[in-house]
């Protein structure tokens, strides 16, 4: 059966790791879900996560989070990556845009990308 | 709480996607990036009963949502609205929230150039949304602000 999808290979979406129009982090924590926005970079095929030092509430090592990177305001341009993984500790990455950060890397468990601009058909849902 | 900070106001008027953060009911964390609008004090995004979203907000009804201004990212200032959300599905509330949204993101220059942009991709689309249909009704998930606060990154 024929389905629309908005779906992509993730590795179409790489461009969003290059230049990182916006992300943030989800974590549960003690009074609900936890929004945060980070700081991104993507080096090595690692994704290291900048978490403001003034933060008040940082995931634990170990925890599952969500990071999430998306772009566009309207409907064809709306991409996005969803990464669902685990935080580790780690260090500041190389030329670290925020020195007063707290780094961390998600390690990625299932990762996700969708991009509206390339609804097509497909046999399966994917 | 009222979010009455005209500098709120003024980024809850101007910022064009939001991104909500949920639990389900394991406590598994997810987040979304949705369209939404400004309903009396409330704030109302749209989406599908069947989503991830709606479903972990009838699990568990604390959300926290972040806004920032699209067109001044570099500002990297970043209000986090968080609070109690419920899903809504009545008519009036679903009709509402359409044509709150047909006047944000559809009939303005931005989006009627977007759709003119992508004419070839607009049966697609309806498609795409009939599909989504078939799996549920659209829905608005109602928050009422309990904290607001401002990021900085």
């Amino acid at each position: 059966m024929k389905q629309v999808t908005r779906n992509i290979d993730p590795a179409s979406a790489w461009d969003l790791l290059e230049r990182v129009p916006r992300a943030c982090l989800c974590f549960a924590c003690d009074h609900g879900p936890q929004a945060q926005p980070v700081v991104l970079v993507w080096q090595d095929g690692r994704y290291l996560v900048g978490i403001p030092q003034k933060a008040d509430r940082k995931p634990e090592p170990d925890q599952e989070v969500v990071l999430l990177i998306d772009e566009g305001v309207y409907f064809f341009d709306l991409r996005a990556l969803y990464i669902r993984g685990q935080v580790k500790q780690a260090s500041a990455p190389r030329e670290a845009p925020a020195a007063d950060g707290t780094w961390v890397e998600v390690v990625p468990l299932k990762t996700v990308a969708w991009d509206y601009g390339t609804l097509r058909e497909v046999s399966d849902e994917r | 709480m009222n979010v009455d900070d005209p500098a709120m106001l003024d980024i809850l008027r101007r910022c064009m996607v939001a991104r909500i953060a949920t639990l389900s009911c394991n406590g598994r964390p997810s987040i979304n990036p949705l369209y939404f609008v400004c309903q009396s004090g409330r704030i109302w995004l749209g989406t599908s009963e069947w989503t991830l979203a709606a479903r972990n907000v009838q699990a568990d009804a604390r959300v926290s949502v972040l806004f920032e201004v699209e067109q001044h990212m570099r500002s990297h200032r970043v209000l986090r609205i968080s609070g109690q959300a419920s899903v809504r599905t009545e008519q009036q509330v679903q009709r509402s929230y359409a044509l709150r949204v047909a006047r944000k993101y559809l009939l303005t220059p931005g989006g009627i150039g977007n759709y003119l942009a992508h004419l070839r991709q607009l049966p697609s689309m309806h498609q795409y949304h009939a599909q989504s249909a078939e799996k549920g009704r659209a829905c608005v998930i109602e928050v009422i602000p309990q904290t607001a606060e401002w990021l900085e990154l």
